[in-house]
């Protein structure tokens, strides 16, 4: 042929791998179809709580949900990739994503996303080297009243100015939430 | 029946279908990519859209709705008025044209698509010469996705055809889209590649280039392909299809509509198992066994070999120790044929239905659907006329038997003359087989490859491929099926309906539908012949 | 404005308002129990006479909506939007953060009216905050008897569950909603049939947005005719706004459809003004869908009609915007146009090819390579995007059309401006892109 293509036929899966979903988190998945008519319905759910439990959604976690739940591994790739949460590289165990909508960048959101490049080293959808932190960006996370604001997993911050980000990325408790937790979709 | 009006014309349609197929089957050519009408509608590409007549709100009386409504996804009903011819109707085809080209890849002189692509079509009808984009165009990467297709992504229109036929034709789920917005792509599972029986239709159904054919990639310019007519044989299924041929060689099946039978699709067999029409091994020329030595007749002198030789055992040992095999890849008009000229030398010969070859499992599509719900079969039968053939023998009435019956009287010494139609593609002649009627004497064989039976004959005769003959086969239901020839058989042969005609007494070039005239005054089941219908000139 | 009593945000800053027990001491789930003992046509009756209109940007009338449901049919389902993703709206995150019970109890009403076995709360994965508060709740409701078998008593049943999005703001039209719920890329439907007849699992739907329940509470517990005392014929009922940007008090404020954008801006139950008093270039008062409007134009009302006479799509989810003086207007246009480019689904072609074009056109001219003809091919672009109905599946279309219209006409000099002079000033880019 005389353009190189991309190579689907050969798999990505080691067919003797071990599971990489546990028995854990494959009954938290089972425990949400009793909320719709079909399994395929707990797909999203079924993702985030594999997000969750893996720190981000491999070839083989796409495989094994798939079976789990009875629809094809084509069904769950073209999910995982239409939907921005999904992460299929492996993530940092701080995920901070930068609000880039309009209240955001009025507010100074570039100036803002720069600096946290800068004081983590890294760029828009990569990892630090240790594994702490992942940077991503998202379109308007209605937080616009807090402009600039930033997610770190599930907390937010509000009116980040840039001369508080290396505190705010130096805190360690910067990702621990105020209120109550509902253990619902946690693996 | 309703009646729509479409840009002023009355237009009598069939109930139950969209305004867009109701237009194209009357003539009208309406741009669309996404439709098609063996699979689901998705309205997405929005080069369909029409003008409709709709009640206004504050009056009631009915007027041109401001609103544009895509034509496939408009059930018609008695009284509908849309039209197609108007500034605003052209205006959106023109600029949803112009966002298709956006970002398509200026690849004409070395894509396969060029020729018969609706982008080519689409552009030069109302297309611009020139892009108005002066940034860079999204480029999206070629992919294999199969073990026979390519997909090149960059050229996809995102019509999401491919994918609907793998979802609800195949049912084999292979293909998906992915990402979301102007950088979505067709693809596969990695490792999951798309693989199954009848994968190759999604090329067909591509409007534009993307999905490639690797048998066909680069292999010839479709301009100088010439289009046959024709069904395929490789099972009871008689699916019909277009032979693209170019100098008496075959490049490529595609298949043909034919609603009841295989509407719109053919199986991969089918597509890719027509190769042994050139294979260099087959049998062009008659041989003759004569005293140890082996020579080539005049293809002149073979009704005076034959009807010589077999007279001269029918005089001696009587009609009865003559027999015919006629094989289930024969067409229709050939055996009649064939069985009129043994009976007409002998009377009492006996007639045996050739061995109908049983592969593998019945396919049925979408996988695991059943009754109603199935829209393809692909047989275990791999021949395309036991029907016809076995209709044939038992009109014929006489002395008939089964081909396993025949083999044990062979082998018993029962026979001392037989004519003997192979023509199988694959072998079919095994030492055992060969051994129980290799002791017949005058034995007159027809088939394609040589094997232990051709080494064994007095007489040795080409059968042709389907691509180079023409006739009727009768389907697994009983279909009689016409179909033309593509080709020109190989150098030094001669096409059976031709020779077998002249044996059967006719003189002149071999003309099927005078024969199939003959045939159904005795048998007017066999006369009604059921081509099938042309599609709508602009629907793809 | 004066005197005017907080309905929708009664219970925001008081201590404890996100439990139940608090919630029911300052009056809560009294509506539901007279709802329950009104027939399911009474309580829809009473909702077409309040003439509320759904408050996720369409504006469609409640009550009409329920009434579109099949009289034979055996299956319902009630979804309520809480996707939330139109830039800059967070109303909907200030109802369920502080006050979460009034979204159950206007949810369960509304299912007792259209008679759904289930009801699916479709949330976007970011609010977790509002998730977490909002799961608590509903786990409280479950205990007391309000949620699950035999609601207080009446033999009514009904789930209620929260069902996360994963990133994507087609998911919040109504077709887009279901598609997700039912574990699918969020490609809206074509339409018909329409949601009521054929939604969720092919059942009869109804969707209605977060804010748009909260008022079904109270229009039950006071009445269709207090709803109707409250603001102008057609926009009746109070209404939540947002103001963002540099403005001194920017936040979620209530009040009728009386009020304009200037008093958005300036009031002082509002914004209470510009940050250090600079000028208004610009405000898209109506999340971004809607359109925008000069510092000139201020004098428009934020109601469901004036919005039109202004050149917008609508009053959107009265969300505004505020753009100052010294902001390059073509950051504005650049930043909706990427918006839209990165949330297009990619089914209808002039959707997904248009925003995608706008956006690359938008980011040449920011980064001062404007060229002459740009500024037509996006007025031209937004025109076959959605100016003329019916091009497209869905309304994404239609709100990447009116923000780049009314923009490239009403900031037309600016841009030219900039293009002329094509001064090479190279824009701060936004790093991710």
């Amino acid at each position: 042929m005389a353009w190189p293509t991309i190579d689907r036929n050969t798999p990505v899966i080691d067919k003797d791998a071990p599971p990489v979903l546990g028995d854990a988190v494959k009954t938290k998945i089972r425990s949400f179809f009793e909320r719709y008519e079909t399994k395929k319905a707990a797909l999203l759910p079924a993702l985030h709580i594999v997000q969750e439990s893996l720190g981000c959604i491999s070839w083989q976690a796409m495989e094994e949900v798939a079976a789990l739940l009875e629809i094809p591994p084509s069904e769950v790739f073209d999910v995982v990739t239409f939907y921005t949460h999904y992460w299929t590289k492996p993530r940092g165990r701080k995920a901070v994503v930068v609000c880039q909508s309009i209240t955001c960048e009025v507010m100074g959101a570039n100036e803002l996303l720069e600096a946290i490049q800068r004081q983590l080293g890294i760029g828009v959808g990569q990892t630090t080297p240790d594994g702490a932190y992942s940077l991503a960006t998202e379109e308007c996370l209605a937080l616009c009243d807090h402009a600039p604001c930033v997610l770190i997993n599930e907390k937010k911050h509000s009116r980040v100015r840039t001369q508080d980000v290396p505190a705010l990325l130096a805190d360690p408790n910067n990702d621990k939430l105020d209120v109550a937790r509902s253990e619902l979709y946690d693996p | 029946m309703p009646r729509i009006e479409i840009d002023g014309v009355q237009v009598e349609c069939r109930g139950g279908i969209t305004v867009l197929q109701a237009a194209l089957d009357a003539g009208w050519s309406v741009p669309h990519y996404c439709y098609h009408p063996g699979l689901s509608i998705t309205a997405g590409c929005r080069l369909c859209l029409m003008e409709m007549q709709l009640p206004h709100p504050k009056t009631g009386t009915m007027d041109w709705s401001p609103k544009l409504v895509p034509s496939c996804q408009t059930m018609v009903r008695d009284g509908l008025v849309a039209r197609f011819a108007s500034e605003k109707v052209r205006g959106n085809q023109r600029r949803t044209l112009e966002f298709f080209l956006l970002n398509h890849p200026l690849d004409c002189p070395v894509c396969d698509q060029a020729g018969e692509c609706l982008l080519q079509d689409y552009s030069l009808e109302f297309g611009e010469p020139v892009s108005r984009m002066h940034d860079a165009k999204h480029k999206t990467p070629k992919k294999d996705i199969g073990p026979r297709t390519l997909l090149y992504t960059d050229r996809c229109v995102l019509c999401t055809r491919c994918v609907r036929f793998t979802r609800e034709v195949s049912g084999t789920n292979e293909l998906c889209i992915t990402n979301r917005g102007s950088r979505e792509e067709i693809d596969v599972f990695p490792g999951r590649p798309l693989d199954n029986l009848l994968q190759g239709n999604v090329v067909d159904i591509c409007p534009v280039g993307a999905l490639l054919d690797k048998d066909f990639l680069f292999k010839q310019r479709v301009w100088r392909l010439m289009r046959a007519k024709s069904i395929c044989p490789g099972c009871s299924t008689g699916c019909a299809v277009w032979i693209d041929s170019n100098e008496d060689i075959v490049y490529r099946l595609k298949p043909r509509y034919n609603p009841g039978v295989n509407d719109w699709w053919i199986c991969d067999d089918g597509r890719f198992g027509w190769k042994y029409v050139h294979d260099p091994k087959r049998i062009v020329r008659p041989l003759l066994r004569r005293g140890g030595a082996v020579e080539t007749p005049a293809w002149d002198s073979i009704p005076e070999i034959v009807n010589v030789r077999l007279r001269a055992i029918v005089d001696a040992q009587g009609a009865g120790r003559v027999a015919a095999v006629l094989s289930p890849m024969m067409t229709c008009e050939e055996a009649w044929l064939l069985i009129r000229f043994i009976r007409g030398l002998a009377p009492e010969a006996t007639l045996v239905s050739g061995p109908a070859p049983l592969e593998g499992e019945m396919h049925t599509f979408p996988v695991g659907a059943i009754g109603a719900n199935v829209k393809f079969t692909v047989r275990r039968e791999k021949c395309p006329n036991r029907r016809g053939v076995d209709t044939l023998v038992s009109h014929a009435g006489g002395p008939a038997l089964s081909f396993d019956a025949f083999c044990e009287q062979a082998a018993a010494g029962a026979f001392s003359a037989a004519w003997i139609v192979g023509g199988y593609p694959k072998t079919w002649v095994t030492k055992e087989l060969a051994e129980k009627i290799a002791k017949i004497g005058l034995l007159i064989v027809q088939d394609m490859f040589p094997n232990a039976l051709t080494d064994a004959a007095t007489l040795v005769l080409p059968v042709c491929a389907f691509a180079e003959r023409e006739g009727t086969f009768m389907n697994y239901a009983g279909r009689v099926q016409p179909f033309d020839r593509a080709i020109a058989p190989p150098d030094g042969a001669r096409r059976d309906g031709q020779y077998l005609y002249e044996l059967a007494g006719f003189a002149g070039l071999y003309n099927p539908e005078r024969v199939r005239g003959m045939m159904a005054e005795e048998m007017p089941l066999l006369g009604k012949v059921e081509p099938a219908p042309a599609m709508a000139e602009h629907q793809h | 404005m004066p005197d005017y009593e907080p309905v929708l945000l009664r219970n925001v800053g008081v201590e404890g308002s996100t439990t139940l027990p608090v919630y029911r001491k300052r009056g809560g789930y009294r509506a539901l129990a007279k709802a329950l003992k009104m027939s399911p046509q009474e309580v829809t009756e009473e909702v077409k006479a309040a003439e509320l209109r759904g408050r996720g940007g369409a504006g469609f009338p409640a009550g009409v909506k329920w009434g579109f449901l099949p009289r034979d049919r055996t299956v319902t389902y009630l979804c309520v939007n809480a996707d939330e993703s139109e830039p800059p709206t967070f109303s909907n995150r200030v109802l369920m953060e502080h006050d979460p019970h009034q979204l159950i109890e206007g949810t369960i009403i509304a299912a007792w009216a259209t008679q759904a076995r289930v009801a699916y709360i479709y949330m976007r994965v970011e609010f977790h905050e509002p998730f977490h508060i909002l799961q608590r709740a509903i786990d409280e409701a479950y205990a007391a008897g309000l949620l699950g078998k035999n609601i207080l008593g009446s033999g009514y049943d009904l789930q209620m569950y929260i069902h996360r999005g994963a990133g994507a703001y087609i998911c919040g039209e109504e077709t887009g909603l279901i598609e997700s719920i039912e574990g699918k890329r969020g490609w809206p439907r074509i339409k018909p049939p329409f949601p009521a007849i054929e939604g969720l699992f092919r059942r009869p739907t109804v969707v209605n947005n977060v804010e748009t329940l909260c008022n079904v509470v109270h229009i039950l517990e006071r009445g269709a005719q207090w709803f109707t005392s409250i603001g102008p014929a057609g926009s009746y009922g109070p209404k939540l706004f947002c103001v963002c940007g540099p403005v001194n008090r920017p936040g979620c404020y209530e009040g009728p459809m009386t009020i304009t954008v200037r008093d958005l801006i300036h009031g002082d139950a509002w914004g209470r003004g510009m940050i250090d008093d600079r000028g208004v270039k610009a405000v898209l008062p109506g999340g971004i869908s809607m359109g925008i409007l000069t510092g000139d134009e201020l004098n428009m009302k934020m109601d469901f009609a004036d919005p039109l006479k202004y050149g917008l799509l609508g009053l959107g989810t009265a969300a505004a915007v505020v753009v100052n003086e010294d902001t390059d207007i073509r950051v504005v246009l650049r930043n909706i146009t990427r918006f839209f480019a990165h949330e297009s689904c990619g089914q209808c072609t002039q959707c997904r090819e248009g925003t995608s074009w706008s956006y690359k056109i938008a980011r040449r001219i920011a980064a001062g390579r404007g060229r002459p003809e740009d500024l037509d091919i996006l007025a031209e672009t937004a025109g076959n995007l959605g100016m003329m109905p019916g091009l497209s599946i869905c309304g994404l279309s239609d709100g990447a059309a009116f923000p780049i219209r009314t923009l490239v006409q009403k900031f037309r000099g600016e841009l030219e401006g900039y293009i002329r002079a094509n001064c090479g000033v190279r824009m701060a880019q936004p790093v991710s892109e």
